[in-house]
C-alpha cells in the first residue's frame, strides 16, 4: 500500500508549487489543533505499538520455528501456532492503527473547516470584495485535504520509526556486519522515494495542464458548434485537437520516463540486501557462526523494512504539502474582522423609550468613505478617490426616499454603510439616534433589511428563504410576509408550494419572482429600515409593475431607503435625493427636481437610455425563437 | 493510499456487454499490436525475474549452504545478481513500452471521438447537452487515462506474478503449494467483500464531499445577504450540520474497510505459519527440503500484493469499462448531415419545396410544407411569433438539419448532393452573438477560411468597415480574446462575427438578428458591417426589428410552422393579415416613430 506510484497519483490534488507563504504559525494552528486530539492519537501510536510487537515478533518466530522446530525437529507445531498468533496481533492492531488514524485526521480536517467556514462568515464585506470564491473554496477543501493527508501519517509512521529502530537493533545484535551488509542498501530506497515525489509532482501537474488545454478546445467546440458548422471549420478545431492530444501524450511519455527512472530502483533495491544475505550470511552459515533461521530471519526482516521506508518519503511529501497548504489556511484565519461588535453594545431605543418622532428615524451626518483600493470597489469608479465626501442626510420615521445618481455616484454605498458592510472613514450614521457602531452587529441588521439588487436565494425550501432572518418562524407569518411581497399567489401555485426547493439545484424562479421571495424575506425580518437595492433591474419591464406594487405595499409606514436605477422606481419614494460628487446636491419630490435641476434631468435621461430599450417594448414580434 | 474509482451500481455493466467493451478495445488498439507485444514481453521478464529470486536462495540454502559448497553459493549469488540485473532493465521498460502503448491508444481514441462528435449535425448537439459531450472528450477519456497509466500495467504484472508463482510453486512442492494457498480463498473473497462494501462506502462520501461543497459555495457567496440578516451563527449551525455528515461518512467508509487490511496482514502471516509447520512436516518425512521452505515463505510473501491489487483494480477496469462504452455508444451514432459530391455555382436561387420538418427526438413538426423560392440577391425577412419556427427554416437553408420531407436546392443543386466545403462556402449563417475561439482576433476570423492570407483577412474586416477598430488595438488584429471578458465588448464580438462571413465571401447569408441591443456607439457600427455585407447577396434574416423587417425585399410570415404570408411590407400591410395586425401593434408601441 504505500506503493510510491500510490504517491504521485495522490500528489494531483494539489494544484499549487509548494510556496514560501508558509509561516512560523502554520504548524502553530496544526499543534493546536491536534492537541485537542492528542488522547486518540496517542491511543492510535499506542495501538501503533501493539502492532509493531507482532510484526518484529513473526521473523524470531520463524527462525525459531525453522531453526528448533525443521532442524531440531522440537515442537514444530508450537512454532507454527505462535507465528499464527503473531499473524493474529499485527492483524488486529494494524486495523485499529488504520482507523484511529484516518479517523483522527478526518476529524482535524472537519474540526480546521468549520473554524474556516465560521470565520469566513464573520469577515467583514471589504475582505469579500476582494477574495475569490474559488480561492476560499479551495483553503477549505484541497488545503483541508492535504493537512488531512498528512495527519493520517502522524500514528502511522510514529509506529513504523518504532519498527524500523526496533528491527535495526534486533539485526545488529544478531550479527552486526551481515545487519549493516543487507541494511546497506534500504536508505537509498527512501533517497530515491523522495527524488521520485519531487520528480514526479511537475510531471502529474504539465499532464493535467495539457489535458485542461484540451478540454478547453472541446469546450469551445461544443460551445461554438453552430460558428463551426456555419463555416464548415470543423477541420481547424480537428487540427487544434491533435496539437492538444499530441502534447498529453508527449507529457504523459514525460512523466512514464520519470517513473521508469525511478519505480524500478525503488522496487529492486531491497533485493540488494537479499544478495547479501545470502552471500555473506550462506558463508556464516557454512562456517557455522550464524544458524539457517538466522538467516531466513535476515531476510525477511529487510522484506518487512521496504514499506515503512518508502512510507517515510511518502511522510516527508506529504508534510512538505501540508506545510504550504497550512500556511494559506493560516493566511486567512490571520484576518481579523475589520467590522466587529462594540465592546459594550447599547440598545435601540424601543417603542416604550423612544422619542416623540416614532422609531425608524435615519441620519447620515458629514459621512465620508472610500473603498481601500481600486479592486475593493464593487461598483465605484476604478481610482480610488472617495466615494462619499461630506453626504449628509436624514431621514424621518416612516418616510422614504429614493436616491438617484449616476453611475458610480455612491448610491449603493450608502445602504452598504448604513448596515456596517464598512465602516465610514468620517462623519458618523446613526438609527434612532444611536451611532451604527454602538450597537451590536446583530441588532443593527435586524434593524435594516435590504432587497439586494442580485437576489440570491439560497438552495433550501421557499418557506427556509423567507423566513431566513427568523428560521423559526410560524407558518402564518411566513404567508403574511409572502403576500405583502405578492408571491403567496405564484409560491401556492409552485410544485410543492412552500416547500419547493429553490436555488441553483432547486427550482428556478423568475427574475420578478425571485425578487419578490427576497422582498418577503425582509419584510419577515420586521425591519424599521428597509432598504431596496436596484430592486426592480433583473425583472422583464412587463412584470416591472408588479415587484413595484408588491414594494409599495411593504413601504407603508416604514423608513424606507430606495436606491433607484430605473425611472419607475422612483415615483414609490416620497421624496427624493440626487446624489453627486459624493454628496446630496438637491433634495425634494420629484416633480419639483424634474422642474428646476437639470443635473436631476441629465441622471434620468441617462437612466432611461440605458435601461429603457425601445426594442425591449415590442410585442410578440420580438423575443428570441430558439428552436 | 489507496485508490478507489468509484462505480455507480447504473454504470456497471453486465458481463455481455463487458466481453463486447473489451473486445471492441482490442480491435482498436490493433495498431499498437508490436508496442503491446513488447510491453508484455517485458512484464513477463521483469516479474519472472523478482520471483527468481526465492528460486535462487532455495538451491543456495540446499545445494549450497547445507552442502557446504562454498562454489555453488557463490554461483548462486551470481545468477541472483544477475537475474536482478535483468529484472531491472526489464522493469524500466516495461513502464516505457506499456505507457507508449496506452497513450497511443488515448490518443487515438481522443482524435477519433472528437472528429466523429464534429461529423455529427446539429441536431446531435441538440439532443447531447454539451456537458455530457464535454465529459466524455475529458473526463471518461481522463478515467481510462488512470488505468492506462498506472493500474494496467499493475493489472498485467499482477495477473503474471501470480501465474508464474504459482507454477514455481507447483514445481517446488505441490503438497505444500495447496497447503498454502488454503488462505487465498480467504483472501479472495474479503477482497470482493471490502471492494463492494468500500465502493458503496465511497459513493456515499462523494455524494456528501458534493453537498458540502455546495453549503460552502453558497455561504460563501451568499455572505452579504447572511450578514444583512445577521444569520452568520445560524448558517455556521447548519454547515457544522453538514460537515459533521461528511465526517460520519468518512468514518463510516474508514469502519467498513479497516478490518480488511489487519485480515490481509493476518493472512500473511498465517501462510508463513502454515510453509513452516506443514513445510517442517514434509521435511521431517523427506518429501521437501528446508530450502524449498525458505523459498515458500519468500515467494507468498511476494504473492500477496498482487493479490490484493488485482481486487482493488476491479473497481478502476469497471469505471474505464463504463468509459469506453459511453464513448462507443458516440462512435455508433451515425452522423446524419454528410456531404455530396457535387459542387455549388457561384450564384443561384435558393428553392425551398414543400418542406416538413421535425425535430429527432420529438413527435411534433416545426414545419409543414413549406415552399419558398428566394432570388438571387433577394433580401427576405423572415418574421412570426416565438416558436414559430423561423429560426428553423433559416438553420435548414444552410443545411444545418436536413428537412425531413421535401427539399432545399441552390442553384437547381439539392444542398443534401452538395459537397459539404463548398456549401458552406456557399451559404453561411451568422449566430446571434458573436461566438470567440481562443487565439487572437485573426485567429478567429481566419477560422472561417483557414488557408486566407494575411491580406484577405485583412481586406474582409476593411469590407465591413470593422478593422480600423481593430487596429487600434495595442497589438491590432493579433490580440489575443482570451480574456474577453475585458478586452471585446458584445459589438466587436458581432464585427468578428461577420467578418468571419466577409472572409467567406458567400452568395447567401442567413442571419439571426440579435435580440438583445448594444450600447448605441457600437449598435450603428455593426449595423454599418451588417449592411456592407448584406450588399450584392441573397440574405435571409429572422427579423426582429421593424427597421430590418422594412429594409427587406420580401416578408415571410411564418406561424405554427406554416408559411401564412409571403410579399412584400406594402402587400402584406395591404393585405390587412396577420403581418399587417404585428406591423400596426409594432408601430403603436414605439413612441419615438
Amino acid at each position: 500500500m504505500a506503493d510510491p506510484a500510490a504517491d504521485d497519483q495522490q500528489s494531483t490534488s494539489s494544484s499549487r508549487a509548494d510556496g514560501d507563504v508558509a509561516k512560523s504559525s502554520q504548524w502553530s494552528l496544526l499543534s493546536q489543533t491536534l492537541r485537542a486530539q492528542r488522547r486518540n492519537l496517542a491511543i492510535g501510536t499506542l495501538v501503533g505499538l501493539a502492532w509493531t510487537v507482532g510484526k518484529v515478533a513473526t521473523p524470531i518466530l520463524i527462525r525459531f520455528g525453522i531453526d528448533r522446530g525443521i532442524r531440531d525437529g522440537d515442537r514444530l507445531w508450537l512454532w507454527a501456532g505462535l507465528i499464527a498468533a503473531a499473524g493474529l496481533v499485527a492483524g488486529f492492531f494494524t486495523s485499529f492503527r488504520r482507523f484511529y488514524a484516518f479517523r483522527e485526521a478526518r476529524w482535524t480536517e472537519t474540526r480546521l473547516r468549520e473554524r474556516l467556514f465560521g470565520h469566513i462568515m464573520s469577515l467583514h464585506i471589504g475582505y469579500h470584495d476582494r477574495a475569490q470564491t474559488g480561492q476560499l473554496m479551495s483553503r477549505s477543501s484541497s488545503d483541508l485535504n492535504q493537512i488531512q493527508s498528512f495527519v493520517v501519517m502522524i500514528p502511522i509512521t510514529l509506529s513504523n520509526l518504532t519498527m524500523i529502530t526496533a528491527v535495526t537493533v534486533i539485526l545488529l545484535v544478531t550479527d552486526w556486519v551481515l545487519a549493516l551488509l543487507a541494511l546497506a542498501s534500504l536508505p537509498f530506497i527512501q533517497i530515491a522515494g523522495s527524488r521520485f515525489s519531487k520528480a514526479i509532482h511537475p510531471a502529474v501537474l504539465a499532464v493535467q495542464a495539457e489535458q485542461a488545454e484540451l478540454a478547453t478546445v472541446v469546450e469551445e467546440s461544443v460551445g461554438g458548434v453552430r460558428v463551426i458548422k456555419g463555416f464548415g471549420a470543423e477541420r481547424v478545431q480537428a487540427q487544434k485537437l491533435r496539437t492538444e492530444a499530441d502534447d498529453i501524450r508527449r507529457e504523459s511519455v514525460n512523466a512514464a520516463r520519470i517513473r521508469a527512472k525511478f519505480l524500478p530502483a525503488i522496487e529492486l533495491l531491497p533485493q540488494v540486501g537479499l544478495i547479501a544475505v545470502l552471500w555473506f550470511g550462506g558463508q556464516r552459515v557454512i562456517d557455522g557462526d550464524l544458524t539457517l533461521g538466522a538467516l531466513v530471519q535476515f531476510n525477511v526482516y529487510v522484506a518487512l523494512l521496504v514499506g515503512p521506508l518508502r512510507m517515510i518519503g511518502m511522510t516527508i511529501a506529504f508534510a512538505q504539502r501540508a506545510a504550504a497548504a497550512l500556511g494559506r489556511v493560516n493566511e486567512v484565519l490571520d484576518i481579523a474582522a475589520q467590522v466587529e461588535d462594540p465592546d459594550e453594545p447599547v440598545d435601540l431605543p424601543t417603542s416604550a423609550t423612544g422619542g416623540p418622532d416614532g422609531l425608524g428615524t435615519v441620519s447620515f451626518s458629514d459621512v465620508v468613505f472610500a473603498y481601500a483600493g481600486a479592486t475593493g470597489a464593487p461598483a465605484g469608479p476604478a481610482d480610488a478617490g472617495p466615494v462619499l465626501d461630506g453626504f449628509n442626510f436624514e431621514l424621518a420615521a416612516g418616510e422614504s426616499v429614493a436616491v438617484v445618481g449616476a453611475t458610480g455616484s455612491g448610491k449603493s454605498t450608502v445602504a452598504r454603510l448604513l448596515v456596517r458592510f464598512y465602516d465610514v472613514e468620517a462623519g458618523s450614521i446613526s438609527i434612532d439616534g444611536v451611532d451604527v457602531r454602538h450597537l451590536s452587529l446583530h441588532d443593527l441588521r435586524r434593524a435594516v433589511g435590504i432587497v439586494f439588487e442580485d437576489t440570491l436565494l439560497f438552495h433550501d425550501t421557499v418557506r427556509a428563504n423567507i423566513a431566513f432572518a427568523q428560521p423559526d418562524a410560524d407558518a402564518g407569518v411566513i404567508e403574511r410576509a409572502a403576500r405583502l411581497a405578492g408571491a403567496h399567489d405564484f409560491v401556492m401555485g409552485l410544485p410543492e408550494g412552500y416547500d419547493t426547493m429553490l436555488g441553483e439545484r432547486g427550482f428556478s424562479l423568475s427574475g420578478g419572482q425571485r425578487q419578490r421571495i427576497a422582498i418577503a424575506r425582509a419584510i419577515l425580518a420586521d425591519p424599521r429600515v428597509l432598504v431596496l437595492d436596484d430592486a426592480t433591474s433583473a425583472v422583464d419591464p412587463s412584470k416591472e409593475h408588479e415587484i413595484r406594487s408588491a414594494m409599495s405595499t411593504v413601504m407603508d409606514g416604514r423608513t424606507t431607503i430606495v436606491i433607484a436605477h430605473r425611472p419607475g422606481t422612483i415615483a414609490l419614494a416620497d421624496t427624493v435625493v440626487l446624489l453627486d460628487g459624493g454628496r446630496v446636491v438637491a433634495r425634494g419630490p420629484h416633480e419639483e427636481l424634474l422642474a428646476n435641476e437639470p443635473r436631476y434631468r441629465d441622471v434620468l435621461a441617462a437612466m432611461e437610455a440605458t435601461s429603457d430599450d425601445p426594442d425591449a417594448a415590442t410585442p410578440s414580434l420580438a423575443g428570441g425563437d430558439r428552436a | 493510499m489507496m485508490r478507489m474509482g468509484g462505480v455507480d451500481d447504473d454504470d456497471k455493466l453486465d458481463a455481455e456487454q463487458a466481453k463486447q467493451v473489451l473486445r471492441r478495445a482490442m480491435r482498436m488498439a490493433a495498431p499498437f499490436k508490436a508496442t503491446i507485444a513488447a510491453a508484455l514481453g517485458f512484464v513477463a521478464l521483469s516479474t519472472l525475474g523478482l520471483l527468481m529470486g526465492p528460486v535462487i536462495v532455495r538451491y543456495g540454502i540446499d545445494s549450497g549452504i547445507d552442502a557446504g559448497d562454498r562454489t555453488v553459493l557463490r554461483n548462486a549469488v551470481f545468477a541472483y545478481v544477475g537475474v536482478v540485473a535483468l529484472a531491472y532493465f526489464a522493469a524500466r521498460q516495461q513502464y516505457i513500452f506499456v505507457n507508449r502503448a496506452g497513450e497511443g491508444f488515448l490518443r487515438a481514441i481522443r482524435i477519433r471521438v472528437f472528429d466523429h462528435i464534429q461529423k455529427q449535425s446539429l441536431a446531435f448537439f441538440d439532443r447531447y447537452q454539451s456537458g455530457v459531450l464535454i465529459s466524455r472528450m475529458t473526463a471518461d477519456i481522463e478515467s481510462m487515462a488512470e488505468l492506462v497509466q498506472w493500474g494496467l500495467l499493475q493489472f498485467i504484472a499482477a495477473v503474471f506474478l501470480i501465474i508464474i508463482a504459482l507454477v514455481l510453486m507447483l514445481g517446488l512442492s505441490w503438497q505444500l503449494t495447496i497447503a498454502a494457498l488454503l488462505v487465498m480463498p480467504v483472501i479472495i473473497i474479503a477482497s470482493r467483500k471490502f471492494q463492494r462494501d468500500s465502493n458503496a462506502a465511497y459513493l456515499e462520501v462523494r455524494e456528501r464531499v458534493g453537498q458540502n461543497l455546495a453549503e460552502l459555495q453558497e455561504g460563501i457567496s451568499g455572505v452579504r445577504v447572511i450578514q444583512a440578516y445577521a444569520q452568520e451563527g445560524e448558517q455556521t449551525r447548519q454547515f457544522v450540520e453538514s460537515n459533521r455528515s461528511l465526517y460520519r461518512s468518512h468514518v463510516h467508509s474508514i469502519r467498513v474497510s479497516t478490518w480488511y487490511f489487519g485480515l490481509v496482514e493476518a493472512m500473511g502471516i498465517f501462510a508463513s505459519a502454515i510453509a513452516i509447520g506443514i513445510g517442517g512436516w514434509l521435511v521431517e518425512r523427506g518429501d521437501v527440503s528446508i530450502g524449498t521452505v525458505v523459498a515458500f515463505i519468500l515467494l507468498l510473501a511476494l504473492l500477496f500484493e498482487p493479490v490484493q491489487q488485482l481486487s482493488q483494480l476491479y473497481n478502476t477496469v469497471q469505471s474505464s469499462a463504463a468509459s469506453l462504452d459511453k464513448l462507443f455508444t458516440i462512435l455508433d451514432t451515425r452522423p446524419d448531415v454528410e456531404g455530396g459530391h457535387r459542387e455549388l455555382d457561384r450564384h443561384g436561387e435558393l428553392v425551398v419545396e414543400n418542406v416538413g420538418f421535425r425535430y429527432t427526438n420529438t413527435d411534433a413538426s416545426v414545419l409543414r410544407d413549406l415552399t419558398i423560392t428566394v432570388a438571387d440577391g433577394e433580401r427576405l425577412a423572415l418574421v412570426g411569433p416565438t416558436g414559430a419556427g423561423k429560426s428553423t427554416v433559416a438553420k435548414l437553408m444552410a443545411r444545418l438539419y436536413d428537412p425531413t420531407v421535401g427539399s432545399i436546392a441552390f442553384g437547381g443543386v439539392d444542398l443534401r448532393d452538395a459537397t459539404l466545403d463548398s456549401l458552406r462556402h456557399r451559404i453561411v449563417v451568422v449566430p446571434q452573438e458573436g461566438f470567440l475561439f481562443g487565439g487572437s482576433i485573426a485567429d478567429n476570423v481566419r477560422i472561417a477560411r483557414p488557408d486566407a492570407s494575411d491580406a484577405e483577412l485583412r481586406d474582409a474586416l476593411d469590407a465591413i468597415g470593422a478593422l480600423e477598430r481593430f487596429d487600434s488595438f495595442e497589438e491590432g488584429i493579433d490580440t489575443e480574446v482570451r480574456e474577453r471578458g475585458s478586452r471585446l465588448s458584445a459589438g466587436e464580438r458581432q464585427l468578428v462575427s461577420l467578418a468571419r462571413a466577409a472572409l467567406v465571401d458567400p452568395a447567401v447569408l442567413v442571419l439571426d438578428e440579435a435580440t438583445s441591443s448594444l450600447d448605441p456607439g457600437t449598435e450603428a457600427i455593426v449595423e454599418a458591417a451588417l449592411d456592407r455585407l448584406m450588399t450584392g447577396r441573397t440574405t435571409i434574416v429572422v427579423a426582429h426589428r421593424l427597421s430590418t423587417i422594412r429594409n427587406a425585399d420580401r416578408i415571410a410570415v411564418i406561424d405554427g410552422g406554416e408559411l401564412v404570408e409571403l410579399g412584400t411590407h406594402d402587400e402584406l400591410v395591404g393585405l390587412g393579415g396577420r403581418y399587417g395586425a404585428l406591423a400596426s401593434a409594432w408601430e403603436a408601441s414605439l413612441p419615438t416613430l
